[in-house]
C-alpha cells in the first residue's frame, strides 16, 4: 500500500505503521485531493476510514518558529548589551563601576569584560556573519555583510587595544569599540524581528480570507446527515447549510430559501436572497434559513480559493514605480562600502586618528543598509490588494494598481454596466376605457407563451403586481412587429406602431409614446378586441449608484465615455439621466477595442469597464481593463481588476484605491532615500567638518533600523482605507 | 518548453539580497524572466526548460548564500486502514 500511495504525483512522505493500522502521509495540498489518495488506498485494496488527524500548513509553523528563535537570539544579544554598554560607558557618566574593573585601575580587567559580554552577542548574531562574508565573497554583497564587516573591524580593533594595553599601552582604554559592536547587533536584531512583525501583518486581508474556508461540511447521504472534512466533499455531492453556517462549498440551492451575506466576497454588507436555482459561493454566511446546496466546486475550485490565489499573485508582482529603487539597490551595498572605506580613509589622513576614523567607517557601513529601499513598494502593494480584495476589488497586479492613479478617460460599456442589463416596464399608458392592471395582466398572459426579451420584462412586472395568468388559445408570432393572440377569449394584439397602424390612436397617446421613446425606452402598443388600449414601455433601467459613481469619478478629474451599440437617441437618454457627456453610440461589438485605442491616441490613458460579454478586447486594449461583477471568465482574465459586485461605485473604489497606494509608496520612497541619502553624509562626518553634528556608529544602527520599521509602518497605515461612498 | 513557476528564497535580509537573487538568477542561460520579491520572500522566473533546469537555478542561489526551495504547502494526515494483515 505504501508504494502505491507513494507513486502519486504530490506526495512526499508516506509510512504505514502494520500495528495501529494507520497510515501517515504527507503531501502537497496544490497538487493532491484526499479522495484521489483515498482512492489510491482503495485500489491497493485496503479501506480507508475517516482521517484522524491533520496538520496543515507547515510553512505557517516553521515561520512562526524562525520568528520565536530570533526573538531569542535577540534577548541574549540584548541581555548582554546592556551590562556591556552599562560597563562601557557608565563610567563617563559617573555611575558606579565595581573596583576590579575600573578602568583607572584595572584597565585590562575593563577590557576583557567587554570582550566577555559581547562575545555571546556575535554569536547569538552569527547569521550577519555566515551570511555577510559569504555573500560579500560571492561578489554580491548585502546588509549582513554591512554589519559582519563593520562590526568585525570593531571587534578586531578592540582585540588590538587589548594587547596594547597587556603591554602597558593603558591610554588605549578608551578606544574599545565592543560596545559599538554588540549594540549595533543587538539593534539590528530588534529592528528585523519589529520589521517582520508589521510585515505580517501586510498580508492580514488575505488571511482572513484563507481562515474563512470552512474545514467540514454537512453531506446527505440518502436521508443521512454526514459531518466529513472539506476535502472528502465532491462535486455533485449534496450539501446541507444550517442558518448561521458559512457556506461549505460553491454550488446551486436546490432546496430552501435565504439570505446570504457574501460581504466577504462583494464587500456588499446587504445580505443578497438565494432560492432554488441560484449560485451560491464558499465562505459566504447563510443568515436565517435551511439551504440544500448541490455542489459545483469544493476548495481549489471555488470563488474564494480563485480570489486568494488571484490576490496572492497581485502581492507577489512588482510596480513599475519600484524600478528605480530595484536598481539602487542592487548597486548600493558595494558604493557604500567604497564610501565608508574613502570616508575612513580621509579623516584618518586628515587626522591621524586611526580610532576616529574607524568609528566613521563603522558608521556609514551602519547606516547605509538599503532595507526600507527594497521594502517601501511591496509593502504598500500588499496592504492595498488585500484592502481591495475586502472591498470587492480585486486588482490583478502591481503594474494595474500603478496604472489605475494615471487615468484620464473611463470608457462605461452600457448595458449590464450602467444599466441593469434586463428590459424593466417602466410605463404603462392607457387608452380611455382600459386600466393598466387590466392591459398588463392580458399582455403578459399573452407574452407567457413568447421568449421575447421585452415580452420577460412584462410578465416579471405581472408577476411583481401579483397579477394571475390567463390561459392562451391561439398564439401567432408576426417577426419583426409583435404577437396577436387570443387570451381568455379575448383578442390582443402587442407590436411596433406599424403593426398596429390599422387602429385609431389618440394624438395624445401617440405622442405619448414618441415622447417615451425620445426617453430611450421602447414604447410597446396594445390592442384589445380590435381597440387600441395603450402603450406599455420597456426599458433597460440604470443602476441606482451609476449617477453617483459617474459623478465622483467627475470630481476625480475623470473624463467620462459610455459606449453602447444601441441606436443613439436610447444610448443619449441613458446618457443624459447618469450625466455622461462623452457618448459613443451604434459602436459595433467588435470596434469597442478600435473606440478605446482612439481615445488613447488622443494621448489619454483610458480605463474601459465592461462586463465581458462582448468586450473582452476592448478591456484587453485599454490600459486598464475593469471587469464588472458576475463578470464572464474570458472577462475575468482579460482584465486588470476585476469588480465582485455589479456596481460601478467600485471602479471609482479603485482608482481612489490606487491612488492611495501609489501615494503611500511615494511617501515610502521618500523616506527610504532620506536615510540613506542624509545619512550617509551625517555617518561620513560631512558635517561634522563643517561644525555640525556627528553619528555615533550606535546611533547609527538605531537609525537604520528604524528606517525599514517606519517603511512598513506606514504602508500599514494603508489598512484604514475607506472608499469615499462609505464614508459618512 | 516555458516554465513559469513561483519558488520561496529564504535568507533575503534587505533589498540588495532581493536585487542580488534577480541579477544571479537573471544571468542564467534560458532565464527568461524572473522577480523577486522582498516582503513576500518570492521568487516568478519564467524559463526555458530545454536550456536550464529548477536545479541549476536553485544551486547558482544556494553559492550565492540564499536558501531557495518549492512553494509548496505540505500537509501531513493520519488515516486509519482497514484490511492489512
Amino acid at each position: 500500500m505504501e508504494r502505491s500511495v507513494k507513486k502519486l504525483d504530490g506526495v512526499e512522505a508516506v509510512s504505514v505503521n502494520g500495528v495501529t493500522n494507520k497510515a501517515t502521509i504527507s503531501y502537497n495540498t496544490k497538487t493532491l485531493r484526499v479522495s484521489q489518495l483515498k482512492q489510491a488506498i482503495k485500489k491497493a485494496g485496503y479501506t480507508p476510514l475517516d482521517i484522524e488527524k491533520e496538520n496543515t500548513s507547515k510553512t505557517v509553523e516553521e515561520n512562526k518558529q524562525k520568528a520565536d528563535s530570533s526573538w531569542m537570539r535577540f534577548k541574549v544579544a540584548i541581555g548582554f548589551a546592556i551590562p556591556l554598554l552599562y560597563v562601557a560607558m557608565g563610567h563617563m557618566m559617573g555611575l558606579p563601576i565595581p573596583g576590579i574593573i575600573d578602568p583607572m585601575h584595572n584597565p585590562l580587567n575593563f577590557a576583557l569584560i567587554q570582550l566577555v559580554l559581547v562575545i555571546p552577542i556575535m554569536l547569538a548574531g552569527s547569521k550577519f556573519y555566515t551570511m555577510g562574508f559569504r555573500t560579500l565573497l560571492s561578489g554580491h554583497p548585502n546588509m549582513d555583510s554591512l554589519i559582519a564587516v563593520g562590526t568585525s573591524a570593531a571587534f578586531i580593533y578592540g582585540l588590538v587595544a587589548i594587547f596594547e594595553i597587556s603591554i602597558g599601552n593603558v591610554e588605549w582604554v578608551m578606544d574599545l569599540y565592543f560596545e559599538t559592536a554588540g549594540v549595533i547587533i543587538a539593534l539590528i536584531m530588534l529592528g528585523k524581528s519589529l520589521e517582520s512583525r508589521s510585515k505580517g501583518r501586510t498580508s492580514e486581508a488575505i488571511q482572513k480570507l484563507i481562515g474563512m474556508q470552512p474545514k467540514e461540511a454537512i453531506v446527505l447521504h440518502g436521508k443521512e446527515e454526514i459531518r466529513i472534512p472539506i476535502e472528502e466533499v465532491e462535486a455533485g455531492d449534496i450539501v446541507l447549510v444550517k442558518p448561521g453556517d458559512r457556506l461549505p462549498v460553491d454550488g446551486e440551492v436546490i432546496d430552501g430559501r435565504s439570505s446570504v451575506d457574501e460581504s466577504m466576497l462583494t464587500g456588499e454588507s446587504i445580505p443578497v436572497e438565494k432560492t432554488v436555482g441560484d449560485k451560491v459561493a464558499a465562505a459566504t454566511v447563510n443568515k436565517n434559513g435551511m439551504l440544500k446546496v448541490q455542489t459545483i466546486g469544493v476548495g481549489e475550485d471555488t470563488a474564494l480559493a480563485k480570489i486568494i490565489h488571484m490576490v496572492e499573485q497581485a502581492q507577489g508582482s512588482k510596480a513599475p514605480i519600484a524600478r528605480l529603487a530595484d536598481i539602487i539597490s542592487g548597486y548600493f551595498v558595494p558604493v557604500v562600502i567604497v564610501l565608508a572605506l574613502l570616508a575612513g580613509g580621509v579623516w584618518w589622513f586628515a587626522t591621524q586618528d586611526i580610532s576616529f576614523a574607524l568609528r566613521i567607517f563603522i558608521s556609514v557601513l551602519v547606516i547605509a543598509c538599503p532595507c526600507a529601499l527594497g521594502l517601501a513598494t511591496p509593502t504598500a502593494i500588499m496592504v492595498g490588494t488585500g484592502k481591495g480584495a475586502e472591498n470587492g476589488v480585486l486588482i490583478k497586479s502591481g503594474v494595474a494598481l500603478e496604472s489605475a492613479h494615471k487615468i484620464d478617460a473611463i470608457v462605461f460599456d452600457k448595458t449590464g454596466t450602467i444599466t441593469e442589463g434586463k428590459p424593466k416596464v417602466t410605463d404603462i399608458v392607457t387608452a380611455e376605457g382600459f386600466t393598466k392592471d387590466e392591459i398588463l395582466q392580458l399582455v403578459a398572459s399573452a407574452e407567457k407563451a413568447s421568449e421575447h426579451p421585452l415580452g420577460e420584462a412584462i410578465v416579471e412586472a405581472a408577476q411583481e403586481a401579483k397579477l394571475e395568468f390567463y390561459e392562451v388559445t391561439d398564439f401567432e408570432a408576426i417577426p419583426g412587429h409583435g404577437i396577436q393572440t387570443m387570451v381568455n377569449g379575448i383578442e390582443v394584439v402587442i407590436g411596433n406602431e406599424k403593426m398596429l397602424s390599422e387602429y385609431v390612436i389618440e394624438s395624445a397617446l401617440m405622442e405619448k409614446s414618441h415622447e417615451l421613446a425620445g426617453q430611450g425606452k421602447t414604447p410597446m402598443f396594445v390592442a384589445i378586441n380590435k381597440t387600441f388600449a395603450g402603450v406599455i414601455a420597456v426599458a433597460d433601467t440604470v443602476k441606482p449608484s451609476s449617477k453617483e459613481a459617474v459623478r465622483r469619478l467627475k470630481d476625480l478629474g475623470i473624463r467620462v465615455a459610455m459606449i453602447t451599440g444601441d441606436h443613439r437617441t436610447t444610448a443619449n437618454a441613458i446618457a443624459n439621466e447618469v450625466g455622461i457627456d462623452m457618448v459613443l453610440s451604434e459602436v459595433l461589438p467588435e470596434d469597442k477595442a478600435e473606440e478605446v485605442k482612439k481615445l488613447q491616441n488622443q494621448n489619454l490613458k483610458v480605463a474601459m469597464v465592461g462586463d465581458g460579454i462582448n468586450d473582452a478586447p476592448a478591456l484587453a486594449q485599454s490600459d486598464v481593463g475593469i471587469a464588472i461583477g458576475s463578470g464572464t471568465d474570458v472577462a475575468m482574465e482579460s482584465a486588470d481588476v476585476v469588480l465582485m459586485k455589479s456596481d460601478i461605485e467600485d471602479v471609482v473604489t479603485a482608482i481612489e484605491l490606487s491612488k492611495a497606494t501609489i501615494r503611500n509608496i511615494k511617501q515610502n520612497l521618500f523616506w527610504a532615500f532620506f536615510y540613506n541619502t542624509a545619512g550617509i553624509p551625517l555617518a561620513a562626518g560631512v558635517f561634522y567638518a563643517l561644525g555640525g553634528p556627528l553619528m555615533s556608529p550606535m546611533f547609527a544602527a538605531a537609525a537604520m533600523s528604524f528606517s525599514s520599521v517606519s517603511v512598513v509602518t506606514n504602508a500599514l497605515r494603508l489598512r484604514r482605507f475607506k472608499p469615499s461612498h462609505k464614508q459618512a | 518548453m516555458q516554465r513559469i513557476e513561483t519558488y520561496r528564497v529564504d535568507g533575503m535580509t534587505c533589498a540588495a539580497c532581493s536585487s542580488a537573487v534577480e541579477r544571479i538568477t537573471g544571468k542564467l542561460e534560458g532565464v527568461d524572466s524572473v522577480s523577486v520579491n522582498l516582503a513576500t520572500g518570492k521568487m516568478n522566473v519564467t524559463f526555458d526548460e530545454s536550456l536550464v533546469t529548477e536545479e541549476t537555478i536553485f544551486k547558482k542561489i544556494e553559492k550565492a548564500g540564499y536558501q531557495p526551495s518549492q512553494d509548496v504547502t505540505l500537509k501531513e494526515i493520519i488515516i486509519p486502514v482497514e484490511g492489512m494483515t
